[in-house]
């Protein structure tokens, strides 16, 4: 057990029940590593997931509180608990792609919109893993899946002039990342930044699946062979080259230029009932 | 005691906001739209929030969320929006949070007559979500006053029982503008029966034990309490477990907690049963004011009619159909889906029969042609409307 591990992780959830080769606790590693370099301690987060690989390995690894919500929802608990709770405590949601981009895209723009507090690492595993590897909506053009056997042939959302963080940064983000999960320091930097803005912070981060991924797109199971093959196809933002697929590096940081949806809720509900106490009636 | 006439709907969020909710999320729907309009209105200056959600499903999402947080929270909706919420509805019951839930009913399926009133949602209420392993609280006003009342009362429940509590209403309770008091004392809101409990807190990490125990705490969420809940299936100490054994101990818990303590829910209104009926009349929401009218009349024609109106429909209450009769089950709906209780609960050699109609509530005067048929043995028609197609 590390130093991070023992301050800040359940020893009954860690490690976790990831595949072996699985790169997920590379992103899960870096976004502790932010939280403790920031100082947070146990008590000041409360950390959500949703469902899925990202989802079911994270959960209850933090000492802490922790929720899991049903599959693509837990934007919209996240967005109803961020108002019942202490403004001081941070919320942070790790959760899967097909989680965020996938069935819970609208609740994730609603969370965008409202700019509600919440750091949002959306762990990419290029599809639906935990079921057995079916495509997504950031599977790579031409890639075997269970479910396109033929090669995938259905656009993505990570190609030029298709890119879900344009979405999100359409709907009002007011933090965007793209990381791969061997990314290390560049990548816990990234996600100080996304925590210490007050509102809505998404880091995309994508991170190798040798199980079904890799045996399935690249015919190994070998946990090298997909690294090597992230790695390969993963270039910081200036440095791209042909082969490059995921630039990485922060897309978009408008950190605290709109106000928080809690905070601003707060606020007004504070002046209103001033002015109807005052007024001396409900 | 303030005095309003005033909808169902104002009723409803009056009764809400005395017994503490100060979080609403809903989404646009006929006929519950009224009530989203209300708490928007009246929350904030109770330091309340009022949350427009982008669908259903997000609305009781974001009420259950605050819910995990330690704040008593609601919802309203009607048929197309309550489907939606099957997802939460889940997380709630799984995770142990209490919240209310209102369902004004209106005529379905989809769409269908918006801005009428149906009861088709009988056994919706009874199953929220899937999965089964749980039992569920629903309550059926027939008035605007007894849908304050009961709104109250699912908040005193949702608390004790660490579970959703569903109101059951239908259109004509919500849209009708009826006689309303609002208790302003606690002497007027005794007086009235209405209970109230206070949010409390689980202490610790764990879960909770295979225990059939009510008046346990919530899990609250931001008390560094190290709680833990989740949509999977819990182990007692709060982790995610795949088995059969954690998972017959977690549903020991959501169906025996609120089995085991049926008393404390029972409701239910009853008129001349004791006067040994023939035939007894059952009916629920506003069906139920017709109905009362055709059975008081019908008493002072020299017919042995009683009546019974459950107003907890679910756990159903099986103990006042104890009495050999011929039971008569009117319903908002043309299926019959109450009827399907009283056939379980009601003595073997009962006879059993249905009149639904939907969209409109019944006449007085087709229930007594009703009555007289059944009293007669002659053939009923059952669905309100003559069509050779039925």
């Amino acid at each position: 057990m590390d130093r991070l591990t023992n301050k800040y992780l359940r020893a009954r959830k860690i490690p976790s029940t990831a595949c072996s080769g699985c790169g997920l606790g590379q992103s899960h590693k870096a976004l502790v590593q932010a939280l403790d370099e920031l100082d947070y301690q146990v008590d000041d987060i409360v950390w959500g997931t949703s469902i899925g690989c990202a989802g079911r390995q994270t959960f209850a690894t933090w000492k802490g509180d922790n929720f899991a919500g049903t599959h693509g929802r837990v934007y919209a608990i996240a967005r109803g608990l961020r108002l019942a709770l202490p403004p001081e405590k941070k919320l942070i949601l790790t959760v899967g792609e097909g989680d965020a981009f996938g069935i819970g895209l609208n609740h994730l723009l609603h969370a965008v919109r409202s700019n509600t507090q919440m750091t949002i690492l959306v762990n990419d595993n290029l599809g639906y893993q935990s079921t057995g590897g079916q495509f997504g909506w950031t599977t790579p053009a031409g890639v075997v899946t269970d479910s396109s056997p033929y090669g995938m042939s259905e656009p993505n959302w990570v190609q030029p002039n298709m890119d879900i963080l344009d979405i999100l940064k359409s709907a009002g983000a007011t933090f965007l990342a793209r990381h791969v999960s061997m990314d290390g320091r560049p990548l816990v930097e990234t996600l100080k930044k996304a925590v210490q803005n007050n509102g809505c912070s998404i880091v995309h981060t994508v991170f190798p699946c040798p199980t079904n991924f890799g045996k399935n797109a690249l015919g190994s199971r070998n946990a090298i062979k997909i690294f090597n093959w992230i790695k390969d196809h993963a270039a910081p933002m200036g440095e791209e080259t042909e082969d490059t697929t995921w630039q990485t590096g922060i897309y978009h940081d408008a950190s605290n230029s709109r106000p928080e949806y809690s905070q601003a809720m707060r606020e007004k509900v504070a002046e209103i009932q001033r002015r109807y106490q005052d007024e001396g009636s409900h | 005691m303030k005095r309003f006439l005033e909808t169902g709907n104002f009723a409803i969020t009056e009764g809400a906001i005395l017994a503490g909710c100060r979080l609403f999320a809903g989404y646009p729907i006929t006929p519950a739209t009224e009530i989203a309009e209300a708490m928007s209105l009246k929350l904030p200056r109770f330091g309340g929030y009022y949350i427009q959600a982008e669908d259903e499903c997000a609305a009781m999402h974001l009420a259950v969320g605050a819910a995990a947080g330690g704040m008593k929270t609601m919802t309203a909706t009607s048929g197309p929006g309550f489907i939606l919420y099957a997802d939460p509805y889940g997380w709630a019951i799984g995770c142990e949070i209490p919240i209310v839930v209102l369902n004004s009913q209106r005529v379905g399926p989809v769409s269908g007559l918006t801005g009428a009133p149906g009861q088709g949602e009988f056994y919706n209420s009874r199953y929220p979500t899937h999965g089964g392993n749980y039992e569920t609280i629903v309550l059926a006003p027939n008035s605007a006053q007894e849908a304050m009342e009961l709104t109250v009362e699912a908040f005193y429940l949702s608390e004790r029982f660490r579970t959703p509590v569903t109101v059951l209403a239908d259109q004509l309770i919500t849209d009708g503008l009826e006689d309303i008091s609002i208790p302003e004392t606690d002497e007027e809101k005794a007086a009235m029966g209405l209970r109230f409990k206070d949010r409390e807190v689980h202490q610790g990490p764990e879960f909770y034990p295979p225990t059939d125990e009510i008046d346990l705490p919530p899990v609250v969420l931001g008390r560094g309490t190290n709680a833990m809940c989740s949509d999977w299936t819990p182990t007692e100490e709060g982790y995610d477990i795949e088995t059969v054994e954690a998972h017959h101990k977690h549903s020991y818990r959501m169906i025996y907690k609120i089995r085991n303590h049926r008393e404390i829910i029972s409701r239910y209104e009853t008129l001349y049963l004791d006067e040994d009926p023939d035939l007894i009349v059952v009916a629920y929401g506003t069906p139920s004011r017709t109905v009362k009218t055709a059975v008081k009349m019908a008493k002072e024609k020299g017919q042995k009619i009683g009546m019974i109106r459950p107003i907890s429909l679910w756990p159903f209450p099986d103990e006042i159909f104890s009495k050999k009769a011929i039971y008569l089950s009117v319903e908002l709906n043309y299926d019959g889906q109450m009827v399907r209780e009283i056939q379980r609960a009601a003595p073997k050699d009962s006879e059993i029969h249905f009149f639904g109609k939907c969209g409109e509530l019944p006449a007085v005067a087709e229930l007594q042609d009703t009555f007289d048929k059944l009293l007669n043995g002659e053939p009923l028609n059952r669905i309100g409307w003559e069509t050779e197609a039925w």
